[in-house]
């Protein structure tokens, strides 16, 4: 009996080790909710700046987007200013290349 | 020393003596120049003064315009209400092939009419109708048939009455006007309320007939009128619904958690909104080919942020289908009828969205609360039991194929149900997809699967073309009532259902939203069915080539038809 829930117990804790799995984040990863003031987008297409104001400091943040689903979604206005944004993103040497830029989720 | 000092001062008045008067006189102006340029400079820096204090207070004032301006704008409408909706004309025409059946409605309402004349008939009549209404179980139906085989019998000669043999249903054409409102309210940081009111209407009538085939025996369980589910989504009056209204409480303990509640966008859901020319449902919706459906419930989600894994989610959605309000011991024995649901997308891109459902429905009723109906008012009287539904599905998006681009999506379905012991007394003893009119069958589960695929090509000059094909097996049973098709929810059909769409979209300029748009939609659908009952849990599907002539509640159609064409607008 002690067994059986032994293994009980160690399957649980292992499915939950599994769900609870999360990527390891970077050193230079930073993540924030803000509202996009501005987006710009380049003249060529392929990269666009996003301004977002985040949620908690109220300061505004410049990320940098390359990554063709979010520019498709510029492009199609399905992300456009006013939207808010959950943003990862890596700020080493300042350049605050954008990892993961979506809507945030709800509904 | 002192005395060289004295020496001198004499010598530089003996001196002075020998100046020029002329000179003095223009030390004098000079001197009268430096003063008058001295109380200038005075003046000039008092005024500098002045400037300098008017340019603070001026500075303060921008400050505080500029302060008010941000408060003010921060409470502007814009910031926290999104105004949206959308207009449709649509235009039906509609036809079908029945097979020859007995229309149990006329049946009892022929033998009523003999009845009225026939006071010793009436009493039994009552009797009957007052016995058959209590029944609850399979055993107690048999009981039922065999103590009243001599009443059913004598009743049987009416049969001949109601046969209703073939015919040809057509409506040439059928016009609807459809008007939705959508309002978005961001009321505190991270909660929002959303609201969708919705009037869908027939040209020239406030009811439901055109659909309900008003009059004579209804096509489909879900076409029978409209109820709680399907308000606002099947034509019936001009009054504005409330279709959706729920509250949403996103961002939770700063993860992308969220809680919603309220009357649930639960309706056309992925991958109908090709067809429908909208936007893809985000993370809320439900998969169209299980759920249609106007939902009062809540759903709890989470969007992990797992890069192998770009937009993946889950969540756990309950809903209540039907209130049976206060229980009483002697004359109410029925259940809620609530649903749970577990949906998992673990991607969601534009190229490609992965989905995995469950649900349970559970105390399923036998009957909408409709009132108007061919039957007269209907409402629940008895549960039937549970219904589990599994699907499967994917839709993507191949950009640059030829000219445009392709939009794709496959999604298989399978319903299994678990009745209980219980019979609908209102429909012959019919059990949860078991049984026909007066003829019970022993409960046993029954499983049912669908498979539902498309395509749609989008072409640079805004036309899209669609196709789109699905197949429903003998026991497939689906909640989909709601759907937007005009005959029946085609994803519920027994047998095949053939589509074909194009979409034309005006190059006009959005003005009221950047997701404004016109367009026309021309569409035609062919049903193919091979069982009867699409829609129904009520009773045995049968073969549509086996019908000829049996007891139903409903007319058994073997083929529909249906061309349409809209005109719609979203703003």
């Amino acid at each position: 009996m002690s067994r059986t829930l032994s293994q009980l117990l160690v399957s649980i804790a292992l499915a939950t080790a599994a769900l609870t799995v999360a990527p390891v984040a970077s050193a230079d990863d930073v993540k924030m909710v803000g509202v996009i003031t501005k987006i710009k987008m380049a003249g060529d297409g392929k990269s666009a700046q996003a301004i977002l104001k985040d949620g908690k400091s109220g300061d505004a943040v410049t990320i940098n987007i390359t990554d063709d689903l979010t520019l498709d979604k510029f492009k199609d206005k399905r992300i456009v200013e006013g939207d808010e944004i959950r943003a990862k993103f890596d700020n080493a040497g300042g350049k605050n290349e954008s990892k993961s830029f979506k809507k945030t989720a709800g509904c | 020393m002192q005395r060289n000092i004295t020496r001198k001062l004499l010598a530089g008045l003996v001196a002075s003596l020998f100046i020029p008067l002329g000179a003095q006189a223009a030390d004098a102006e000079l001197m009268k120049k430096i003063e008058a340029m001295a109380k200038e400079i005075e003046s000039l820096r008092a005024q500098v003064q002045a400037n300098q204090e008017a340019n603070r207070q001026a500075i303060a004032d921008v400050r505080e315009v500029k302060e008010k301006v941000q408060k003010s704008e921060e409470k502007s409408l814009d910031k926290w209400l999104t105004v949206g909706g959308d207009y449709q004309f649509r235009v039906d025409s509609l036809a079908g092939e029945t097979k020859s059946f007995t229309d149990v409605n006329a049946f009892f309402a022929a033998a009523q009419t003999d009845a009225m004349s026939n006071p010793a008939m009436m009493g039994q009549m009552i009797a009957f109708s007052g016995a058959m209404s209590r029944v609850q179980t399979f055993q107690q139906a048999n009981a039922f048939l065999g103590a009243n085989a001599a009443m059913i019998g004598g009743l049987m000669p009416y049969a001949a009455q109601a046969a209703i043999p073939a015919y040809k249903p057509k409506n040439e054409t059928l016009y609807t006007n459809r008007f939705g409102l959508d309002l978005n309210m961001k009321a505190t940081q991270d909660v929002s309320v959303t609201a969708r009111l919705l009037m869908y209407k027939t040209f020239g009538a406030s009811d439901e007939g055109a659909t309900t085939n008003s009059g004579s025996a209804p096509f489909f369980a879900d076409r029978v009128g409209v109820f709680d589910g399907t308000l606002g989504h099947i034509p019936s009056s001009s009054f504005l619904n409330v279709d959706r209204v729920y509250a949403t409480w996103s961002n939770i303990a700063d993860q992308d958690i969220w809680f919603s509640v309220g009357r649930r966008p639960s309706t056309h859901g992925a991958p109908s909104h090709l067809r429908a020319n909208t936007a893809r449902p985000g993370t809320g919706g439900t998969p169209a080919l299980l759920v249609d459906y106007a939902f009062d419930g809540m759903t709890i989600g989470w969007a992990p942020d797992i890069d192998a894994l770009p937009g993946a989610y889950g969540k756990l959605c309950y809903g209540r289908g039907f209130e049976s309000g206060f229980s009483k011991a002697l004359t109410n024995s029925l259940e809620d009828t609530d649903m749970v649901g577990l949906s998992v997308v673990p991607i969601d891109t534009d190229p490609l969205r992965v989905w995995l459902q469950w649900n349970r429905g559970m105390s399923i009723f036998d009957a909408p609360k409709m009132a108007s109906t061919y039957f007269g008012t209907t409402m629940p009287k008895t549960n039937l039991g549970d219904i589990d539904w599994f699907g499967t599905g994917a839709l993507g998006t191949i950009k640059r194929l030829g000219p445009g681009d392709l939009n794709w999506f496959a999604d298989v379905g399978m319903s299994v149900t678990h009745p209980n012991d219980n019979v609908s007394s209102q429909f012959g003893f019919q059990g949860l997809m078991t049984g026909a009119f007066f003829s019970p069958e022993a409960p046993t589960s029954k499983t049912g699967s669908a498979v539902y695929v498309g395509l749609r090509y989008d072409l640079p000059s805004k036309t899209k073309l669609g196709v789109e094909y699905n197949h429903g097996s003998k026991n497939w049973i689906t909640f989909a009532p709601a759907a937007s098709d005009s005959w029946t929810s085609k994803v519920g059909t027994r047998g095949n259902v053939y589509e074909v769409y194009a979409i034309q979209e005006l190059n006009a300029k959005p003005i009221s939203s950047v997701m404004a748009k016109s367009f026309f939609r021309l569409g035609f659908q062919y049903y193919d069915f091979q069982y009867t009952g699409s829609n129904n849990w009520i009773g045995a599907p049968v073969r549509i080539s086996d019908v000829n002539g049996q007891m139903m509640t409903t007319a058994p159609l073997s083929k529909a038809y249906n061309a349409y064409a809209t005109v719609e607008v979203k703003f």
